[in-house]
Order: structure tokens, then C-alpha cells, then sequence
């Protein structure tokens, strides 16, 4: 590390993989947090993690006792041990005695993406509902036609606010907060929906995976979907680094920049383990545009995509989530797969993302390193670590007792929060932190040392 | 090839490491608890490096997911002792907590303890009670043990022994006593301080009467002193010849003191009384304040010289309790005694009661009870040894012979008129038939034959009590069989005398000499070659059938040697074939070839943990087994329907 230093110091590094190089180490050296304990208040499975995208500090969480806690996970409440095991304590609980509260559990919650100020909750109750977090008052309340599963709004937005929400109800609906309506009814899918994924690339992009195995995007400007994902359409490896792909979406210098970046270190990586490049990717990228032409019925030209039953999973997909960068999806199905899907293209890159049971029945959430390398699944009552582009298990913690429902992968701290049935929420950091002091390890040496003396 | 494959196998085996054969051999075993030595020698293997640490965390997971308890337990104990001493034990098996706990105490349900079943739930009590002890000394650098100590206490509401709590509510408990006991100890204090003074003085005052009366009774007992000896020695002299020297020492001394008379009865009196009040009042309470003196925690001027007081203040009234006991004023242990002789008396115990111990006026009745008691103490005992020792003494010598060489008879009434040979009185009693219905003979006489007749003493037969052997053959699971039989054991056998290991002893020689003995020495010819010819029969025939049962045995073994070397064979040609592909799997092969046959040759000594999943088959499951067999069932089942046929047939005769 000292050596990086130097290297920084004297311009041989330049700042940016300086920083990556720190943190990508320390994501790898991720354990269970010894130090770092947050005191679940929740009587029921944690479902839904979220830190907030502003300041990285104040952990979200909904369990499914119809309650939601916030923790400030920088500044601990309580020390213990002497002062080795920092406690973080709800800093607010908001559950069933609320007058306004959930009545039954909660399936996801979010921070506003620009503003700590407000939160929102989804609930089996049918209710979405939006919180003031300094009053702990509901401001706002959507009532959905069925059991909430999933909600998600867009971190990119700029022009409106809208948290989209999946429900038992075959139709998605986006909630406005501004005027407090659903301003948008999507209806593609033929089951409900379980997860939701703004695209990070374009605010108007929205991705859902259903009951039906389906994953649609939506362009929200336009009527319908605009592209269904098939398991069965694949392209060999990630995309070619070719700027002419990424034009037309609109992509911002920076993450054409990293994806570059990234792909460069992937040719050596394609040559060794796919061996043959995608010689057929033009041509079936022709036939998808193609079929995508050749509609039977003389539809709206925006709902022929109705038609399409395509399927991204055997099963349902529980649970989505979009890179960094924007441009690949991960998605997870009930038929214990991981699929990673190249946005653009629509292809499944047939990553083999080795051997893992995955819980059916629940949505639950995936997690995303900040480069992107490491998307962290929970497997039952562990969670592995996988590596996005060898799909090769690069970490597996233990630590939870019973199914894991939930991570969050706050790329402020490089630390990962996972949220199960059996009520914890565990941290998980790196072991060499700069607060480690001396003379905490003293502390520990005293009570914690090998004792052979018998 | 061959030389190349054990070489493997010896560099896996070195590889393995020392501590993994050693935790292998410790867990396979059925004893409660692991053997010292192995679990000594497991210790010190682990502590020479860190890889034998990680060697041993691997070998006591791999025995954690063996499916049998015991090996479970063991291993659980094992690694309690690692894990109270190495850290990095500790850090490497912390990681898999999870599972651990999962074999160890079984919560998940799908993943339950594998049998056998007592041992599992002690399995289960005993890793919840280790995982308490754990999380309380390393729970704060252990993430993992305080969520899977937090997960079973709270979600899955284990009950945990609460050792540490309850040990630390005890000392909680007991201090508040001690407090408590302080304070009342401080109440005391205090209110001694208030006292002290007062009680201080009424005890200095009943000391100082008693010291008067004293020095009266000492001053006025000087005259009296001659009279007193010439009376005493008098009246010894007359009642107790014997024990003369002794007593007359002691009424010298005594004649020294002062004696209560008429005159000095009443100083006596007051005496007496004082020295009742200082002994049963005053002497307690100083005890009791000294008490509480010494037992108050107050640094105190006061308490100092209080406690001197009072010491001195004891020292005084033992030494006016001494003085008055020269008097002859006993009064403390007076009633006491009182009540015992009184009950002495009441249980017809008599005791000859030392003359000095009472007060001396009244010796003279004394002294005349005791020659009484002595009296009546002689005759009985007199009257004892002529029953029990002396009987015979007194008999001429022929009939004490016969009276010895005479058998016991029990008691009846045929003893009344044993010997006698005369009629007897039919109505011997007088009794007056008068209401009687029939002719009254009172002078009817029973002829003494029938009386003979009627007497004739019977008696029931019975066996002389013999004692049966154990038949003592040594059993399978140690021990020696308790069956106690006449000739044959059912499972053993005839009975022999056997030594304590339970190895026949061969008698038959020694029984042999011991009747050659006699007929060697000369007694009877005729006899002795009789004697001879059926013991050299006898012993023939016992020769003839130990050679045909050596033969079979010899037959049957190497029947059995065959056999092994026939599936000797074969193993080896299979293995061959199976799996001459890789060194690894032979080695493998053979090594569990050489653990199968360590287990064979354990087998005979002692359980197996296999022995300890088998179950036991009870007279039940035979029953059942009868029962729900295929042919009884099919019995009943046609039983059943030839009664029924029958049935149909008579109530339709009619009918086909």
C-alpha cells in the first residue's frame, strides 16, 4: 500500500486506479465486520438494505414485521467491550403502532435518490408509501391494486420523480411524487412483478423482471415495451469495445471511458476461456431486428412487443440489477440462475455463474461492486461473492443463520450489508481499517491470545 | 509401482499430520469422555505448529459430519479443549460457525442429530452449555459466536444453562447477606454502646457478692474443719472397705472445704442464687457481646476497650464459677446432670455414681444406694453366668459327653413330657363342663400310648442351604456371567470352577492327586485299584471328547482360513481391477482396509460405535415380528374366513 503511495505521490499512478486499486483490495478482503454491529430492531426477515446515494451514511432497512429502520453506519450509538464493538442503533424505527404505518410486512424500501429527506416504503398491504424522514410522518400514499414486491426510482433522474413499483398486478405503475398519481400504468408482463431497475445510463429506461419469466425494458416516453430479454439470444462474451454500439444510446464519456477500460483487460480474459470470439453476433443481431419487424398482428407500433414471449429465466426473475456503468444487467431467476444480459444488445452473455441455490419465493436484492467485478447474490443462508465476468465464486460469507434476503454494497465505505430472515443485518468490511488503532490491538491481545498453558 | 504407491501413502499420511490420526482415534470410541492421554497428546501435537492447528480444524470438522453421535460428542469435547487455547483454532472455526453449530446442536430442522439418540441430547446440552462458555470469554472478539449464541437464544429461544449469570447472581445474593448481617451486627454495636455501662455493673456487682460470700463461708469454715474429717472417714470406713485408699484421699481434700450446714445454709442459698443468675444469664450475654464485638467491622476506641472489659469480665466469672465449684456449689451443670440421672433412673439403667460429685452432706445415703445398687447389679449378672457359661460345669462327665454329642431339638410341647411314660388327665385343667350336653368324665385319663401317639415328634425336612455358584465364565462386555445354575449354565455350559479372570480352572488333576494322596499312603488295596480303574475311565473318556471337539475346532479354523484367504483373493484381484488407475485410490483402499481391521481387532475387546447404533431388539419387536409375519397373518386371515364360511353355512343351510 505504501508503495501505491509513493507512486501517487510521485504521478507514476494517477489518482483514479489509485483509488480503484484501494478499493478493489479492499473489497476483496471483505469479512464479517468484528468490529461493526448493527442492532436490528426488526422482529421480523430484513427484505430490502438501502444506504442513502448522498452521503453513503444512513442505512435503510424494511423488514417484514411491517417496520423500517434507519442507521447512521458511520457514527456508532454505542460502544461495547470496551469500546471495541461499535453499535449502531436504529437512529428511528417506524412500524405498526404508527398511525399510518404498514400493516403488513415490507417488502423494499428506498431513499429518495437526491435528498436523505424522504423515504419510501412498499408493502404487501398494497400501499406504497412516502415517509418524511426528519418527522417520521407518511407525506405520501399509493394505493396499489395488489401486494407490493418491489419499487425502484431512477439515481440518474433529472426530469421527474417517479418510483416505479411492482405488484402482484400484472401492470407497473409509476408513481409520481410530485403530484402524488400514478402518472404511467405499463402492462406487458402476464404475471406480477417482482424487481424493478431504472437504467444508470438513461433516466427514461426502466427494466422489470416478472413472475413470468419475462424481463421487459420500458422506454417511458414512449407507449409499450421496446425489448423483451430471451435466454435463448446470446452473444459470446462482453460487448466488442466498438464506439459506434454506445452512440446511439446516448452514454456519457465517462462510462464509455470505463467500459473501454474494462474490455481491454477482457481480451486476454476472452481468449483464454470462450475461445471463439462472436463472429455470429451481426447476424443475429440482424435477425433480432428482424423479428422485431415481422410482427403478425397490425398492432400499435409500440405494443408489438406484447407479443413477445420471450423469457429471460425459467420461473420467476426475483431480482434485478444494472452495473455501474449501465451497460450490463444481472438478473437472478427461481430456476437458481444468475444471468448477466448485455443491455444494449438484449443478449445473454452466457456467463456460467457457477453452482447456486437461490431462494424462490421471495424477491430479493443483488449488489453490485463500484467497478463492477464482484455482484454479490445471496445463496439461502450465505452470500457469494461472484466474479461478473467468469461467473467463478470468488468469496462465499457465512455468517447469517437462515436466508438471505437482501445486500447492499455501499461503495463509499467498500462495505456490504446483508439483510436475512433471521432478523440481522450483518456488516461486512475489511478487515484493516484505519481506525484500528495501536492501542485496540493491545486491548484485543490481552483477553483474545493463544493459552497452551495446561 | 508397488514401492512408488506406498510412498505415497506414507507422504499423504505425513501430510495428514499426527493431530488428525490422533482426533481420528480419540472420537472412535464410546467412553463418555476422551481418553487423557489421547487428548494430551492431541494438545501438544497442536501446539508444535499452526498447520497442525489447521490440520486438527479439518480433521474435527470432517468427524463432525460423520452421522454418529458419539464420534460428534467426542470430537465437540476436542474441540472445546482447542478452542479454549488457540487463537487461530478459534479464528479458523469461527468461520464455518454456522454449520458447526448445525452438527453440533442440530437446530436445523432438516439436518437433525444423527442417532444414537441419548447420545445426541447430550450432544446438544453440552455444545449449547460450550457455546455459552465461549461466547462468554471470546463473544467480544468473535463476531460469529455472539450472532450464533444471539440467533439460538433469541430466535430460536435455545434454553441456555446461564452458568456465568447464575454464578454471578449467587455472589450478588450472598454479598447482600453479608451486608445485611453487618448492618444488624452494627444495630447490636450500637445498642451495646448504650447498655454497656449498665451491664458492666450489674455483672461486676453479682461477681463481687459471690466473692463476699465466699470470704464469709471461708471465714466461718475454719472451725468447722476437724469434725468434718473424723464423720467422714468413719462412715468410709463402714460402708466401702474396698476402694478405701482412694476415697480417703479424696475426703481429705474434701475435708478441707467449707460444707453447707444450718448455719451457713442461708449464705449458701444466696450463693447459690448468684451463681445461677452469673452462669445462666451473665456468662451467656458476655459470650454473645464478645461476639459481636469481635465480628463488628468498627475501628473503634471504644470497641477495644469494651472487648478487654469483657474479657476480663469472663475471666472473672469462671474464676467465682471455679471458686464456688470448690464450695462444692455446681450450679451450672447441676440440673443438667440432675435431669440425666433422672432419666438414668426412669430407663432402669443403674450407674454407680462417683461420691464426689454430688454435695457432700448427704454421702451417707448415697453410700448406702450404692451398695444397694450394687447388690442388685450383682445377682442378675451372677445369675447370667450361671446360665450361659457354667452350664455344664456342675454335670457329672458322662453326661456332660452325652449332653454334648445330643441333637437339637426344636421346641414343642412334646418337650412337657418328654420321656415320661404315664397316663394323662384327659380334664387336666378342672375345668367344669356343666352345661355340656353329654356324659362328664372328669377322671377320664388319656393312656400313654396315645399320648405317645399323639406326641410323635415331627419335624419338616430341610435342605441344608447350599450355596450355588455363579457359573462366572467371562462375558462379552466384561464382567462375569452372575447366573447362578446347578450343573449347566444355558449359556456357558457346565459349570466349573473358575478363577476371577473367569478362566476354568482345570481340576481334574488336582482332584485326582488329592484321591491318590490317601490310597498312596496305604489304606485299602482293593479299593485303591477299584478307585484307580474309574478314574482312568473316566479320564480316557474326557480325553476321547476333547479330541474329537479339538478336531472339529481344527477343521472349522481352517475351514475359516480358507475362506479369508479365498476372499483375500478376491478383494485383491477386484481392487486391482477397479482401480489400478491412481495411487491415490489405492492408497485409499488400504487405508481403509487397515482402519476396517482395526476395528475388527477392537471389536472383540470392547462396543464399537456401530454396536452403539444397532438397536436393540426387545421381547416387542419379536412379538411383532411373529405377529406381522406374512404366514401368521395369512393363518389368521384364513382362520378368520373358515369361521365366517361356517358361520354362513349354518345360517343358510340352504344355500351353496
Amino acid at each position: 500500500m505504501w508503495k501505491e503511495v509513493r507512486a501517487r505521490e510521485e504521478g507514476a499512478l494517477p489518482p483514479n486506479s489509485f483509488a480503484s486499486r484501494i478499493r478493489s483490495r479492499r473489497t476483496s478482503s471483505l469479512e464479517l465486520s468484528q468490529r461493526k454491529e448493527i442492532v436490528s430492531p426488526h422482529h421480523g426477515a430484513v427484505n430490502s438494505l438501502q444506504v442513502d446515494l448522498i452521503e453513503g451514511r444512513y442505512l435503510l432497512s424494511g423488514a417484514s414485521d411491517a417496520s423500517a429502520a434507519a442507521f447512521d453506519v458511520q457514527h456508532a450509538t454505542d460502544r461495547e467491550g470496551n469500546g471495541l464493538i461499535a453499535k449502531h442503533k436504529s437512529l428511528f424505527v417506524v412500524d405498526k403502532q404508527l398511525e399510518f404505518g404498514h400493516k403488513y410486512a415490507i417488502s423494499s424500501v428506498l431513499w429518495y435518490p437526491v435528498d436523505t429527506g424522504l423515504f419510501v416504503t412498499g408493502s404487501l398491504d398494497h400501499h406504497v408509501k412516502v415517509w418524511d424522514t426528519n418527522s417520521v410522518q407518511v407525506v405520501m400514499d399509493f394505493k396499489m391494486p395488489g401486494k407490493v414486491y418491489g419499487m425502484a426510482m431512477s439515481a440518474i433522474a433529472t426530469t421527474h420523480m417517479l418510483i416505479a413499483a411492482g405488484s402482484e398486478d400484472v401492470q407497473v405503475r409509476l408513481c409520481d411524487i410530485a403530484s402524488g398519481a400514478f402518472t404511467h400504468t405499463l402492462s406487458g408482463h402476464r404475471d406480477g412483478v417482482m424487481s424493478l431497475e431504472w437504467s444508470a445510463s438513461s433516466e427514461w429506461i426502466l427494466m422489470t423482471g416478472g413472475c413470468d419469466g419475462a424481463i421487459r425494458f420500458w422506454d417511458i416516453r414512449r407507449a409499450g415495451c421496446f425489448l423483451v430479454l430471451d435466454q435463448s439470444r446470446s452473444q459470446l462474451g462482453r460487448r466488442p469495445p466498438l464506439s459506434t454500439n454506445t452512440v446511439n444510446k446516448g452514454l456519457t464519456s465517462r462510462m464509455a471511458s470505463s467500459g473501454q477500460y474494462s474490455a481491454k483487460g477482457l481480451v486476454s480474459q476472452r481468449k483464454s476461456s470462450l475461445g471463439n470470439t462472436m463472429k455470429q453476433l451481426p447476424s443475429l443481431r440482424k435477425g433480432h431486428f428482424l423479428s422485431k419487424g415481422s410482427t403478425v398482428q397490425r398492432l400499435h407500433p409500440g405494443m408489438t412487443s406484447g407479443q413477445n414471449r420471450a423469457t429471460a429465466h425459467y420461473g420467476a426473475v426475483t431480482g434485478l440489477k444494472a452495473t455501474g456503468d449501465g451497460m450490463y444487467l444481472i438478473s437472478s431467476g427461481s430456476d437458481s440462475r444468475l444471468r448477466l444480459w448485455d443491455i444494449e444488445s438484449g443478449c445473454n452473455t452466457l456467463v456460467n455463474f457457477e453452482a447456486m441455490r437461490l431462494q424462490t419465493s421471495k424477491g430479493m436484492k443483488l449488489a453490485v461492486n463500484d467497478d463492477s467485478s464482484l455482484v454479490f447474490t445471496p445463496c439461502m443462508a450465505t452470500v457469494k461473492a461472484y466474479d461478473l465476468w467468469s461467473g467463478t465464486v470468488k468469496k462465499t460469507f457465512h455468517g447469517h443463520y437462515e436466508s438471505v434476503n437482501c445486500c447492499h454494497f455501499s461503495s463509499l465505505d467498500q462495505e456490504l450489508y446483508t439483510g436475512s430472515n433471521d432478523r440481522q443485518i450483518l456488516v461486512w468490511s475489511t478487515p484493516f481499517s484505519a481506525a484500528f488503532e495501536e492501542q485496540d490491538r493491545e486491548k484485543v491481545c490481552s483477553t483474545d491470545q493463544d493459552n497452551w498453558s495446561d | 509401482m508397488e514401492s512408488e504407491e506406498t510412498m505415497t501413502q506414507e507422504r499423504e499420511i505425513e501430510a495428514e499430520g499426527v493431530v488428525a490420526r490422533l482426533i481420528e482415534m480419540a472420537t472412535d470410541s464410546t467412553d463418555q469422555e476422551v481418553d487423557p492421554r489421547l487428548l494430551k497428546a492431541i494438545k501438544s501435537a497442536a501446539r508444535s505448529s499452526d498447520n497442525e492447528v489447521r490440520d486438527a480444524v479439518r480433521a474435527l470438522m470432517n468427524q463432525m459430519k460423520k452421522p454418529h453421535s458419539q464420534v460428534r460428542y467426542l470430537a465437540v469435547l476436542i474441540i472445546d479443549l482447542l478452542f479454549m487455547r488457540s487463537k487461530l483454532f478459534r479464528t479458523l472455526l469461527v468461520v464455518n460457525f454456522d454449520q458447526f453449530l448445525s452438527l453440533s446442536i442440530g437446530f436445523r430442522r432438516n439436518l437433525p442429530l444423527p442417532p444414537p439418540s441419548t447420545v445426541a441430547s447430550t450432544l446438544r446440552s453440552k455444545s449449547i452449555e460450550l457455546l455459552e462458555k465461549w461466547n462468554a470469554s471470546f463473544g467480544i472478539h468473535y463476531r460469529q459466536l455472539r450472532l450464533g449464541f444471539d440467533y439460538l437464544k433469541n430466535t430460536l429461544k435455545f434454553h441456555f444453562p446461564n452458568r456465568l449469570e447464575n454464578a454471578a447472581r449467587l455472589q450478588q445474593e450472598r454479598r447482600e447477606r453479608e451486608i445485611r448481617s453487618k448492618q444488624i451486627l452494627l444495630k447490636k454495636f450500637q445498642n451495646f454502646k448504650e447498655s454497656y455501662s449498665l451491664i458492666k455493673d450489674k455483672i461486676q456487682s453479682t461477681i463481687d457478692e459471690i466473692g463476699e460470700c465466699i470470704e464469709i463461708l471461708h471465714a466461718k469454715g475454719d472451725d468447722e474443719f476437724v469434725s468434718y474429717i473424723a464423720t467422714d472417714d468413719d462412715e468410709l470406713e463402714e460402708s466401702r472397705p474396698l476402694a478405701l485408699q482412694q476415697i480417703r484421699l479424696d475426703a481429705l481434700k474434701e475435708g478441707q472445704k467449707v460444707y453447707e450446714s444450718s448455719e451457713n445454709m442461708a449464705i449458701f442459698d444466696v450463693l447459690r442464687e448468684l451463681l445461677r443468675l452469673l452462669i445462666s444469664k451473665h456468662f451467656p450475654l458476655v459470650q454473645k457481646w464478645m461476639s459481636v464485638l469481635v465480628r463488628v467491622d468498627v475501628t473503634d476506641k471504644f470497641r477495644d476497650t469494651a472487648l478487654k472489659e469483657f474479657i476480663d469480665l469472663r475471666n472473672h466469672i469462671l474464676s467465682a464459677k471455679e471458686k464456688c465449684a470448690e464450695l462444692g456449689c455446681v450450679f451450672v451443670d447441676g440440673p443438667v446432670q440432675n435431669d440425666d440421672e433422672k432419666d438414668l433412673w426412669e430407663d432402669g439403667k443403674i450407674e454407680i455414681d462417683g461420691p464426689g460429685e454430688s454435695s457432700g452432706p448427704n454421702s451417707e445415703a448415697k453410700d448406702s444406694v450404692n451398695t444397694v445398687t450394687s447388690n442388685n447389679d450383682k445377682a442378675p449378672a451372677l445369675h447370667a453366668n450361671k446360665s450361659s457359661d457354667t452350664r455344664f460345669l456342675n454335670l457329672p462327665p458322662e453326661k456332660r459327653k452325652l449332653l454334648s454329642i445330643a441333637p437339637v431339638v426344636e421346641w414343642g410341647p412334646f418337650l412337657d413330657n418328654w420321656g415320661l411314660n404315664r397316663d394323662a388327665p384327659a380334664n387336666q385343667r378342672g375345668l367344669e363342663l356343666e352345661s355340656h350336653w353329654g356324659r362328664v368324665d372328669s377322671d377320664a385319663v388319656i393312656p400313654a400310648e396315645k399320648i405317645a401317639e399323639l406326641s410323635v415328634h415331627r419335624t419338616v425336612y430341610k435342605e441344608q442351604p447350599v450355596e450355588i455358584q455363579p457359573c462366572n465364565a467371562p462375558l462379552k462386555k466384561g464382567g462375569l456371567c452372575q447366573r447362578r445354575d446347578l450343573k449347566a449354565c444355558p449359556f456357558h455350559g457346565p459349570i466349573v470352577p473358575r478363577d476371577t479372570e473367569g478362566n476354568p480352572i482345570e481340576q481334574i488333576p488336582s482332584s485326582v492327586e488329592s484321591k491318590n494322596q490317601p490310597s498312596a499312603s496305604g489304606v485299602i488295596d482293593t479299593d485303591q485299584d477299584l478307585d484307580l480303574d474309574k478314574l482312568t475311565v473316566e479320564r480316557l473318556f474326557k480325553q476321547a471328547v476333547k479330541n474329537v471337539r479339538e478336531s472339529d475346532i481344527m477343521k472349522k479354523t481352517s475351514k475359516r482360513a480358507k475362506l479369508a484367504r479365498v476372499r483375500e483373493h478376491n478383494e485383491a484381484v477386484l481392487r486391482d481391477a477397479a482401480i489400478a488407475s491412481t495411487s491415490y485410490s489405492q492408497a485409499f483402499g488400504e487405508r481403509e482396509e487397515a482402519v476396517e481391521d482395526n476395528r475388527m481387532g477392537r471389536k472383540t475387546k470392547k462396543p464399537t460405535l456401530n454396536s452403539m447404533l444397532r438397536k436393540k431388539i426387545t421381547a416387542k419387536d419379536r412379538i411383532s415380528k411373529r405377529l406381522l409375519s406374512a404366514r401368521a397373518t395369512d393363518a389368521s386371515i384364513h382362520q378368520l374366513m373358515q369361521g365366517e364360511d361356517l358361520k354362513y353355512r349354518e345360517a343358510f343351510p340352504n344355500q351353496w
